[in-house]
């Protein structure tokens, strides 16, 4: 307890430090009626999965901020609404935020679907949206939402990127699962990826189900021949394609799979296997403690007693934008003014990644677009990429 | 019954009219937009309470076919359709009745619990296709426009309003017509609907078409009113759900469509309020539904009873002046109505009817009796269709109706009535002899109820003893003139005085009506008020037949039936 | 052609699993008279009490045994409700009952179990038995088959020759008169749903590390189930566990097949579809109505 009042402390002291510098940099900093500044988030916490650890982790870094006074004084009051992976209750939740809570922004969020269901509800009441994690499509697609991470299309432009790249694969095979009309988002990515490369895709599926036996496709990719196969599981599915791929003896192919399959639990849930396992990831790795990238972070983190998890960085990095916006706020922080300054504001370079982050005026936004990969080594991830992986622009 | 479809439809419509006003008058943008989101849920509640509810079978694809209607919606729009919102909602409940038929096909064969497991293995299998489709639109943020005077979220909720006040109006003029009452006979049974001549596959498919329609609609509405929509709008789980709650508050009734539509939004509102998880909303309607079913009756079938029992105070008078003549006299006709041919059924080892040889003669009344066991309702279902096979041959005024389903041999003039009687309770009395007899005009409704001695048409089935039932059994028949009537115990759990009174009607039949009867029964003293002959059935076998005063004295009739019958009555 | 083979091979692991549960439903249906939706529900409940402790540390074989007494536990739960308030109930009314428990159990499991890590689910018996058109067939698949052929066949026996599989089966026919004759109704009842609950708890426990182990996407077997033990007609134990196989393997087949992948998911739908006009082509008359 002492511990952390004493980081608490430590991390209040760098806040005001921080506050002064910016203070002295500007003639008047943002104010904001009644010491107060609403923001929300919209994820999903109940239901097929829990991202709560995102917007939980933007709680801490804003409750630090606020601890050390605020943002020039003003206190960040901040909502997260679940949404249970359900469209009708996320709509219900951004209305709620946006009408009686009177957020000035939604910031950190993570959800199944929130992106799709809301952008068009965030473009008409002229709001945006700084999704700690995006997932799904929209998150990457619409004027409105500008998330922190590259997400699963980027990064299966990556991931293929650096196959081709650092392991020399000539027939890369892609098994993508399609789910929420993410169809077209993924065809763009491994066309993106044959551009950026000039080569053919091998092989491409897009016909797995989640829920379904792997076995068949397992098998499919084998008997195509394929160096890699690039896949986008979500946790469970990728121990059951790695364990499929073991029980069918399937050797000789590199496995690359996304961002998702990047947790402690798959390393010690595969400890046992022999296959090339690689994963991209979307911030500086977790697993990294004395990384001087993850430094913030982990202080932040270990203050608030959060867990350390890729997830925590993207709530943590989307406070920390947003509060780097909001100080370049001068006057009243309102919806207009944090919607004006996003949209005119300079790239932040963010040491969590290898790119900048920026929302900017454009019609989509996906501003980060570099990686790191690590491949698993007998139940722990190793770092395979020591610097970012930044794709070309195409 | 035209009175009471515009009583409740004026009702829906000043309520409405109330409500509209209330809402976007008064209450704030935000509680605008739920009520809108409450009046959707209503409409796919209906959809589901129509089916479910109403007709009996248990659909879990309902939010499917809304994905049809709203992906419709979504594909007019990009594709520059002519026409704004209303009509692509429109089309887009036309689009989904197709996968309401062709979900509808199989139930004609299945049973209840069958067409469950077929209809849960579509929304699977649409959920996997509707998941790899993009809502059309959503990559280049073309959300689905609504018309400019309906734009903003009040106008938006009259625009859902209109919609929703269309459909409960309609819906309510449907399910007085003789289709909701078959809807409902479907409901409590088939046989007896089929009984009546009504089609069984005709009434479930017209149910699955209405039903997929109207969740279209509900799928147009979400379109508008989100813009865009995801596959998760409409996934198995949204399904589920959407049936607990259906069970939950009734929603073959308006209100119960209501009160759930609120349920479905209230929910998620107040757990968000309470910091609760929103998971804790479907172990609710979980408990909720199981309570339901379990007590028999949904939250709006409780509250119907409270009202009814608040306004009991007066009943309905008996129509003293309605004290109608009897129907005209029909002339009689000559020769044999029903035969049967060396009938011979089989259930395994066991020969249930073997070799029988039966006529019923036109313009009278006919006995059928023997001990129990003996064959005699097997001979009536195999008669009237009922059974899975039989040898021998039925026939029609001369005419083999073996070939013919249940409900064919119905409609050309077999009809009959049951041990136990399946009249659907839901039903008024009127609604009931229409159900039976076809369309026909109040004062004939009236006078065949007064002549059996039944309640008012307007008094509910449910509201009627037991006693009385049977009688109503026998009105039903009667009132479609069939050639033969098959009555099938008609007296058991009848008083003497019942009893008796019963054997005059029933021997007023044939001269009433028109129709030949043939008349099953145990009580001997009906059987010699009522029957001009009688054939004596005993371990499948005709022992005895003609007039009834020789046949009961015929030794082999008093030591197989009568002589036992004769010691336990005067027992 | 060969690679249709091998993947029909490859749908044979799944095809098991289906035809294992699709003949638990039909013995719950044949002796209780109950369709049961919260079928594989059920099961992923004793499964995850296995995985819960083996995570905690306790070995294997205990947690196994945990596992199991937890599925008869959410058995008998279930089997309290139907029969305390749905004894009397008709046959659709029973199965309405499980498809509304399943709605709330799933959102318990989820809430349960849930989270964004998946759980680790121990392979009981792990490696591979033989290899068949280049597709190893792992003992666990082969053992969700050989279970479902035994159970089957227990099934068969239990009921057409033993003497407690007679009064089962009255206990579904008649179950008032059954208990007239001095048949133990509740007793049998709950008897048969604990058997259920630990037979689909093991089930689950040898198929959950082949599929995507959350609580939802298992209790949703019973989807597949269902549509083995309708193929079976609710009657035969033998068709069903063919008609679950036949699932998988043209589950399995679909993959291949270019141009079907993005209805993959529909193909097993309408092979039911068809299999099920072709089955009932006469008239059937509801039996409780």
């Amino acid at each position: 307890m002492k511990n952390v009042r004493k980081l608490m402390l430590a991390a209040g002291s760098i806040g005001i430090l921080a506050l002064a510098l910016s203070g002295q940099a500007l003639a008047a900093g943002p104010t904001c009626a009644g010491g107060t500044i609403k923001v929300g988030a919209v994820s999903t916490v109940t239901g097929p999965i829990d991202f709560s650890e995102v917007p939980k982790a933007t709680q801490a870094a804003f409750d630090q901020i606020n601890a050390a006074g605020g943002v020039n004084g003003c206190k960040i009051d901040y909502t997260i609404s679940d949404d249970k992976a359900d469209p009708q209750v996320a709509a219900q939740a951004a209305r709620d935020l946006i009408d009686n809570k009177e957020v000035v922004a939604i910031v950190g969020g993570a959800s199944l679907l929130e992106c799709a269901v809301n952008g068009p509800t965030y473009k008409r009441k002229n709001v945006l949206d700084i999704p700690g994690v995006g997932v799904d499509a929209a998150c990457f697609n619409s004027p409105n939402i500008a998330p922190v991470n590259a997400g699963p299309f980027t990064m299966t432009t990556a991931v293929s990127y650096f196959g081709a790249r650092s392991l020399n694969v000539k027939k890369l095979c892609a098994v993508i699962g399609i789910i929420g009309g993410t169809d077209e988002a993924y065809k763009t990515a491994l066309s993106n990826w044959e551009k950026i490369t000039g080569q053919k895709l091998h092989m491409i599926d897009l016909s797995m189900t989640p829920g379904g036996d792997l076995t068949p496709y397992v098998i499919k990719v084998r008997d195509a021949g394929c160096d890699a196969v690039v896949t986008n599981h979500i946790e469970p599915g990728v121990v059951q394609w790695i364990k499929t791929a073991d029980a069918q003896k399937v050797t000789g192919i590199s496995w690359l799979f996304l961002s998702p399959a990047y947790t402690e639990q798959v390393a010690k849930a595969l400890a046992d296997t022999n296959q090339p396992v690689y994963a991209s990831v979307e911030w500086e790795p977790f697993t990294e403690p004395n990384s001087e990238a993850n430094k913030g972070w982990l202080a932040s983190m270990n203050a608030a007693k959060r867990p350390l998890t890729a997830f925590s960085q993207g709530g943590y990095l989307a406070a920390q934008v947003f509060v780097e916006v909001l100080k370049k706020i001068d006057g009243p922080v309102t919806r207009g003014t944090v919607t004006s300054a996003l949209l005119t504001m300079q790239p932040i370079g963010v040491a969590l990644n290898g790119s900048a982050w920026v929302f900017g005026s454009g019609a989509t936004h996906s501003p980060m677009q570099a990686t790191k990969v690590v491949k698993l080594d007998h139940g722990t991830w190793k770092i395979a990429t020591p610097s970012w992986v930044v794709l070309p622009p195409l | 019954m035209k009175r009471a479809s515009f009583r409740s439809a004026s009702v829906i419509v000043a309520a409405a009219m109330v409500a509209g006003a209330i809402i976007t008058g008064l209450l704030p943008g935000y509680w605008t937009y739920l009520a809108t989101s409450v009046l959707i849920s209503a409409v796919a509640l209906q959809s589901i309470g129509l089916v479910a509810g109403r007709t009996g079978m248990i659909a879990l694809c309902q939010m499917s076919f809304a994905g049809v209607g709203a992906w419709t919606v979504g594909y007019l729009n990009v594709g520059g359709a002519p026409g704004n919102l209303p009509v692509w909602i429109f089309i887009g409940g036309l689009a989904a009745v197709p996968f309401g038929v062709a979900i509808g096909l199989p139930a004609l064969r299945l049973r209840g619990i069958n067409l469950a497991i077929v209809t849960l293995g579509f929304a699977t299998a649409f959920d996997a296709i509707l998941a790899s489709i993009t809502f059309p639109g959503q990559t280049k943020f073309i959300a689905v426009p609504r018309p400019e005077i309906f734009d903003s979220d009040g106008g938006y909720f009259i625009f859902v309003l209109i919609f929703y006040v269309f459909l409960a109006v309609g819906l309510e003029f449907l399910i007085r017509t003789r289709l909701g009452a078959i809807w409902l006979a479907v409901r409590h049974s088939e046989r007896a609907a089929a009984a009546h001549g009504i089609s069984i596959p005709g009434a479930k498919l017209s149910a699955f078409a209405i039903s997929a329609f109207i969740a279209g609609i509900s799928g147009g509405l979400l379109a508008g009113y989100l813009g865009t929509l995801v596959a998760d709008n409409f996934n198995m789980m949204q399904s589920l759900a959407l049936f607990a709650v259906s069970t939950m508050t009734g929603a073959q009734f308006a209100e119960g469509a209501l009160i759930g539509g609120i349920l479905a939004v209230a929910f998620p509102e107040i757990l968000r309020r309470l910091n609760l998880g929103q998971d804790i909303g479907n172990v609710l309607f979980a408990i909720g539904a199981t309570q339901a079913l379990s007590a028999g009756e949904s939250m709006s079938e409780t509250l119907r009873r409270k009202v009814r029992g608040w306004r009991k105070a007066a009943p309905a008078p008996l129509d003293a002046g309605a004290r109608i003549a009897p129907p005209a006299a029909v002339p009689l006709r000559h020769g044999t109505a029903l035969s049967t041919r060396g009938l011979t059924v089989r259930y395994g080892a066991v020969v249930a009817l073997n070799h029988v040889d039966l006529a019923v003669p036109e313009g009278a009344v006919s006995g059928l009796i023997g001990p129990n066991g003996a064959g005699k309702s097997t001979l009536i279902d195999a008669v009237a269709g009922f059974l899975h096979s039989y040898s021998g041959s039925v026939e029609l005024a001369g005419d083999a109706v073996d070939d013919q389903p249940a409900h064919v041999r119905a409609r050309n003039g077999i009809r009959r009535t049951w041990q136990t009687t399946r009249i659907a309770p839901e039903l008024t009395v009127g609604a009931y002899v229409r159900l039976a007899g076809g369309e026909m005009s109040d004062a004939e409704v009236q006078a065949i109820l007064n002549w059996i001695e039944c309640p008012h048409p307007d008094t509910l089935v449910a509201s009627v003893d037991a006693g009385t039932r049977r009688l109503l059994d026998v009105a039903g028949v009667v009132a479609a003139r069939p050639k033969v009537v098959l009555l099938d115990e008609p007296a058991a759990g009848q008083s003497y005085e019942e009893t008796i009174k019963l054997g005059r009607h029933i021997a007023e039949i044939p001269k009433l009506f028109g129709c030949a009867v043939l008349l099953v029964e145990h009580d001997m003293d009906l059987v010699r008020a009522a029957c001009s002959e009688i054939t004596v059935l005993d371990f499948g076998r005709v022992i005895a037949a003609g007039a009834p005063a020789v046949v009961l004295e015929d030794p082999r009739v008093r030591k197989a039936y009568l002589g036992i019958e004769e010691g336990n009555a005067a027992a | 052609m060969n690679g249709l083979l091998t993947s029909a091979v490859a749908g044979l692991t799944a095809g098991g699993a289906y035809g294992l549960l699709g003949v638990c439903a039909v013995f719950t249906y044949r002796l209780v008279a109950v369709v049961n939706f919260t079928s594989a529900a059920i099961g992923t409940a004793g499964t995850f009490v296995l995985v819960v402790l083996n995570e905690a540390g306790i070995p294997l074989f205990p947690a196994v045994l945990c596992g199991l007494v937890a599925g008869v536990i959410a058995g008998v739960a279930i089997g309290l409700v139907m029969t305390k308030w749905f004894a009397e109930s008709n046959a659709s009314t029973k199965a309405a009952v499980t498809v509304a428990l399943l709605v709330g159990i799933v959102a318990i499991g989820l809430r349960l179990t849930g989270g964004q890590h998946p759980h680790h689910f121990p392979d009981l018996f792990s490696g591979s038995a033989m290899r068949l058109a280049g597709v190893e067939l792992t003992i666990s698949s082969l053992l969700t088959i050989g279970l479902g052929v035994a159970f089957t066949i227990l099934a068969d026996v239990l009921l057409s020759r033993t003497r407690m599989g007679l009064h089962l089966r009255a206990l579904s026919e008649r179950p008032m008169a059954a208990e007239l004759i001095g048949v133990p109704v509740q007793f049998l009842s709950i008897l048969v749903w604990g058997i259920t609950g630990a037979v689909t708890a093991f089930s689950l426990m040898i198929i959950a590390p082949q599929r995507s182990p959350d609580f939802m996407s298992l209790s949703l077997l019973v989807v597949p189930a269902l549509a083995a033990a309708l193929i079976g007609l609710f009657r035969s134990f033998w068709m069903t566990l063919i008609g679950g196989i036949l699932i998988g393997v043209v589950e399995g087949m679909t993959s291949v097949i270019g141009g079907l992948n993005q209805y993959r998911g529909a193909v097993p739908f309408l092979i039911i579809l068809a299999v099920m006009l072709w089955l009932q082509r006469g008239a059937r008359w509801d039996e409780a109505r």
